[in-house]
This record gives C-alpha cells, structure tokens and sequence, in this order.
C-alpha cells in the first residue's frame, strides 16, 4: 500500500485520560481486517474533515487489530485537537494513513532514557511499552506546566511500568530551563537518549546532552511536524466596509472574505490560510485578532493591516478600508 | 502599506546603457544589473577571449598577466565581436578579429596594427567592469568598475578543513533565473521530480519550516525524513534518519543549501543562477563536502547533471516564464513558505510586480 492511500477506521472508544487530553481506540471499519504493523514511535495521520494531523500511536506494537492515539486539546493551536474534542465521537469513522517512522527505537540498548516535552510524550508512551514487554531497562521523563495539563496522566499511571516514569512540573520550577535531570546530566556508557516535545525543547534537551558528553548517535529526536492549517473560526463580529458605511456580519464559522464576497466586494484571495499576503487589506478603526504568517510581529501590532482570508476581529467592530 | 523585507539594493552608480534588445523590464534591469553574478569558470578562462551574456550584455572574459578581465564583448572600433577572435598564446591581451586591435588589462586597448606608433584614442578601451575569482568561479557586476569591491554569497564550508571543493560544470536553462532559483529552494517537488535520481516518491509530504528573514533575503531550517542519497548508492543511513537542510537565499538569484548528512557529514551547495537574459539562464554550481572527498569526481558531475536536468524540464515548461511577484497571480500552499519569502524579498528590492517579461 502506498502511503498516499488511506484506510478507514471506526472511533471505538475515548476516554478522558487527563483535563485536557483523550485516549482514542481506533479499530478497522471492516470486519475482522487488521490495521498495518506499526513500530514504537511511529505516527499516523488523521484526516478530519478537511485537516489532517499527525498522531504517534500509543499502543503496543504487536497488536494489529487497533491503534491508540492520545490527543491533548490545545487552545492556542489551529484547530485539529478541537476538532477532535468537539467533534469526534464514538462511532464516526474517519480515514488514517498507514503508519510511519521517523522515531525508531533500538530495544536492544542497555538503558534507554526517554525525555517528553507536553505532548511530545505520545511516541515515547510506546517506545516505554516496547522496552517494558522486552524487559529492558528504561526511564521516562515527562515534562509539564502542572499536573492538570500532564497529557495522559491517568494513562501513565495505570501502566505496569508506572514505576519507570518521572514527571516535572514547570510550574513548581522544575523545567528543563532550570536545568537537567540527572540520567542526561551523567550518561550511562551504552544509553540512548529519546527526546520528543516543541522545538526549544528538543534543542534544550540536545545542547544538555553534548555538553553532558552523549555521542551525537546516542541522542535521537523526532524534530518536525506537520503545519497545522490555521484555525478560521471564532466568535461572531461585524465589519463595516468605509467606502459605502455598510455593517455586514461575519458569523462564527465564516470569514471576513467570505462575507465581503457575497456582498458584492472584489476580493482578492490565493492561498486562503494567511500564508502567501494576497488578501491584505488595510483597517481603519478597530483591533484584528492576527491568524496569518504573513506580517511582522511589529506589523501585527500596528493593527493596520489584516489577512482577510482568515483573521477575525478582537473588537465588535472592524472598519476596513473598502 | 509596507510589505517589504529591508534589503537595501546594491549601488547601481555606474551602469552601462540599456543593452540593445533587452528582455527585462528596464527598472528591474537597473536594479538586478547591481548584484554580482558569475558569468564563467574560472577554469575555463584562459589569454584567449571567451563571449559570455549577463542580463542581456555580451562580455567577453580573458585573462592578461593571470588576472581575469570582464569587459564588453565589443571592439570598440567597429562593433565586431571579440569573442571571436583566437588565442594569440603570446601575452599581449586578446585580438579583434577584424583588425588586430590589442585589448590588455582591464579592457585597455594596447595596439592598433594599422597605426604602430598612432595615439590610441582614451574612447578605444573597452569598457570593463568588476572582476573577482571566487569559489571557483568569475563574478563581475555590470554596475562595478574594475577593483571595486565585490559582494558574493558565502558556499558554507568551503574554506574548512577536511571540505572537498567541487564545480560541477555549468548548465544553460532556457527559462527565467528566478524560476529556476525557486526551484531550487522548493521542497515539496521531490517525490515528484527526482524519484529517478535520490527522491523517494512515496513520501510526498512536507513538513512544516519558518522562514526567517536575513539581510540579504531569507533562510531556513528544513527537517524532514527525504533522503539525500543517489538511487542505487549504498549508504550507511540510520533508520528514521532525519534530513536538515539548511536553505540561504541572497536576492537576487543565488541560494545555497547544507545538507546534513548522519555522522556530521555535510554537503554544502552554492546554486548560482546567472541571468543571461529573461528568458536564459547559466546554472553555476560551487560545492564542498566532507565526506567521499576520494570519490570519483565525474560521479559527482553526472548526478548533480542528472538532478538539474530533472529540475530543467520542470522550470523551461512553467508559465508565464517570468516569476510573478505579486502574491494574487498564482496559489499558495504552506510548502511553499520558501518560495513566499523569496517573491517578497525580490519585492523587497523595488522589483516590479510581474518581475520580469
């Protein structure tokens, strides 16, 4: 199977493992069909409605008849773990790619340490499950603001190697900034080192390890993500075209071009994600709530400009200069 | 509204005239002619003349006494061209074909046969410009003067220790030089267009990057798990291996690329499009690696043909055949932050929107 080609599964079950983050069992929708073999670490993408975001696979590696994603939701990102809350439910099938590795683990080293920024634990959940079933030795390391964003929290604790995990709160000034645990800051001949989590995270993590003395093979990390298409909903505000006065509203789940458009404006749109700048129109009274990538912190803050495709307002009111 | 990247365009003080038949826009043609370019090898350049075109300018490229001269491929006596005149192999500069005029250091006329002991008149030379070796290469820029100062890109690597120092040889692109530059510094086109030569077709998707905004253009960080190897070569590479690249682009048309290979291994590659004109461009290419440095080099020149040749036929089919700058005239994906940030510093220097007929 190419990996273009994608396979339907079935929601079969959520749980809430944690304030903000859901463990979601899924099962082929055929019967009786397995799911493609998967390694520790490796990572599918899911396709929900029109995003499609990548998930590491939970689970164990030898079982083919289901996967286990852990989603955490994040307020500030654009949009695929609200999806995912909000919307997904038991039952729904939704579409998955084959799995993928970029994050291989080696079972056979002698000590393995694995290190977890925020939902960056994922991967590293079944790398602990793999070395657990091989009876290796092993550590993980999760990193937190607090207890109650620890993605998974319920999960860690009722595995069998509960015993293996260590968890740091950020919050009560145990970051990794602060500095770092003692496996990474004194390496075992023979130990490889595992880090998943943002980017600073990850350079953190490997600048503590050179200087610890890790051989660079020693220190695997799993670096890019996918870019999360950017979130164009949010609450309802009106805007008022300053050429003609007219108060048009822009609705919940519309955008700011959408509405122009259907009220007879010319609107110049290419990418519609706030990306590519064709849509930029100046404001004239009112605050936008910025989504694009396009300005400049500096321009973002001027509040003059606006990525109409996808932007919204922060003000009741957003005068553009139509 | 200001849009534009701060990249201050280079002194153009002294510009020749418009080239005759000129295929860009003159405004773009006065900002573009103020950026250094190569315009041959330095290994290709001997005492006798070699004709080359930048942005619509016929050159001719020599050397005399060891320095490399670029002056206008035009005697100034009765317009011939001096490229085509022989390698006299005797020192004394090269020779108009026509009537055996001697053209010296930096394009000065030295002899005029019919007239031995006649005055040469100060309007005999040629004009001449900038001329520097470097990276293997010969820069000029049409807005410099000989002995001015030149401002060429870096190769990455190229002056550290244990880097081999590679020109493959130059290859002509019947297209625009901001195409094929764009092309080069896109990331999403692998899968689809070099799956012959190092590509792994299966694996289409491209990972998010940030672009950051530099003095001269923009760089940045790619990751992604797309190897780097040529089919059917065996290499060592680790499972899951991820791939940096480390994209630079300097405005107008030259990007380098540092490609991080497992154990510290680095391939650092300068991508030198030369504008002949709007419709032609001269691929320069100044490469360093440090690895497989006992390697044969016509391996190394028979891929890198092979890659750009898969690249060619892309760039010479795209339409329209300039770049369009302004945002609103072709589509955006998020692969394609690379091929955003390079429209917008090309807009950066005052480039006009339909850059260039």
């Amino acid at each position: 199977m190419s990996d273009h080609e994608t396979i339907e599964v079935v929601v079969h079950g959520m749980t809430r493992s944690s304030d903000r983050s859901l463990m979601i069992e899924l099962r082929p929708s055929a019967q009786n069909a397995v799911l493609p073999a998967f390694e520790a670490g490796a990572h599918i993408d899911v396709h929900l409605g029109s995003l499609v975001r990548q998930y590491s696979l939970l689970g164990s590696d030898d079982e083919t008849d289901r996967y286990w994603i852990g989603v955490l939701r994040e307020e500030d990102g654009r949009g695929g773990s609200a999806a995912v809350h909000d919307a997904l439910r038991v039952g729904d099938r939704v579409r998955i790619s084959a799995p993928r590795n970029t994050f291989p683990l080696d079972a056979s080293a002698g000590h393995s340490v694995l290190l977890a920024g925020g939902i960056g634990l994922t991967p590293l959940v079944a790398m602990a499950e793999r070395l657990h079933r091989e009876g290796a030795s092993f550590e993980l390391h999760a990193y937190s603001p607090s207890e109650e964003t620890l993605p998974l929290r319920d999960h860690l604790a009722s595995r069998p190697w509960a015993s293996r995990v260590r968890l740091h709160y950020s919050g009560t000034g145990d970051s990794l900034r602060a500095g770092a645990p003692e496996p990474i800051t004194s390496p075992q001949p023979g130990a490889v080192l595992y880090v998943c989590g943002p980017p600073g995270f990850i350079d953190a993590a490997v600048a503590y390890a050179a200087s610890a003395g890790w051989p660079e093979e020693a220190v695997r990390t799993e670096r890019f993500v996918l870019a999360e298409p950017v979130e164009l909903s949010g609450a309802a505000f009106s805007v008022i075209a300053a050429s003609t006065g007219q108060v048009m509203g822009v609705g919940e789940d519309e955008t700011i071009a959408e509405v122009l458009e259907r009220n007879g404006f010319q609107v110049f749109l290419s990418c519609e994600q706030g990306i590519c700048g064709s849509c930029i129109t100046d404001v004239l009274d009112g605050i936008p709530d910025h989504r694009d990538e396009v300005q400049s912190p500096a321009e973002h803050a001027s509040n003059t400009l606006i990525n109409i495709c996808c932007s919204r307002s922060r003000t009741p009111t957003l005068t553009l200069d139509i | 509204m200001s849009l534009l990247t701060s990249v201050p365009p280079a002194v153009a003080s002294a510009l020749p005239p418009l080239p005759r038949n000129l295929t860009f826009d003159p405004d773009d043609w006065a900002i573009i002619a103020g950026y250094w370019y190569p315009v041959a090898m330095s290994s290709e350049v001997t005492e006798g003349p070699l004709g080359a075109t930048l942005l619509d300018v016929p050159l001719v490229v020599y050397r005399f006494e060891g320095q490399v001269v670029v002056a206008d491929n035009l005697c100034t006596h009765r317009g011939m061209m001096l490229s085509l005149g022989e390698d006299q192999k005797d020192g004394k500069g090269i020779k108009c074909p026509y009537h055996g005029l001697r053209f010296a250091a930096e394009g000065r006329c030295i002899s005029i046969p019919a007239h031995p002991d006649g005055k040469i008149p100060e309007r005999m030379h040629l004009r001449s410009y900038g001329a520097v070796e470097k990276y293997g290469l010969v820069w000029t820029c049409l807005a410099s003067r000989p002995g001015d100062e030149p401002v060429i890109p870096p190769v990455p690597h190229w002056d550290d220790e244990g880097f081999q120092q590679i020109n493959c040889p130059w290859i002509d692109i019947e297209a625009f030089a901001g195409r094929q530059v764009e092309g080069f510094l896109d990331v999403a086109h692998f899968a689809f267009v070099h799956d012959k030569s190092f590509a792994d077709s299966s694996n289409p998707i491209v990972p998010d990057y940030s672009p950051q905004v530099t003095e001269d253009g923009f760089e940045t960080e790619y990751w992604s798990s797309m190897g780097n190897v040529p089919i059917g070569v065996e290499a060592d590479i680790p499972d899951g291996f991820q791939w940096l690249r480390h994209f630079r682009l300097h405005v107008p048309f030259t990007a380098s690329l540092v490609v991080h290979f497992p154990d510290g291994g680095r391939l650092s590659m300068m991508n030198a499009a030369s504008p002949m004109s709007a419709k032609r461009t001269r691929l320069f290419d100044a490469r360093c690696r440090n690895f497989g440095t006992d390697g044969p080099l016509q391996d190394v020149y028979d891929f890198n043909r092979q890659v750009f040749e898969e690249d060619r036929a892309m760039v010479e089919a795209q339409k329209p055949e300039n770049l369009p700058l302004d945002p609103k005239l072709e589509v955006h994906i998020p692969a394609d932050k690379s091929s955003i940030a390079y429209r917008r510093a090309l807009r950066g220097i005052g480039l006009s929107a339909f850059f260039s007929a």
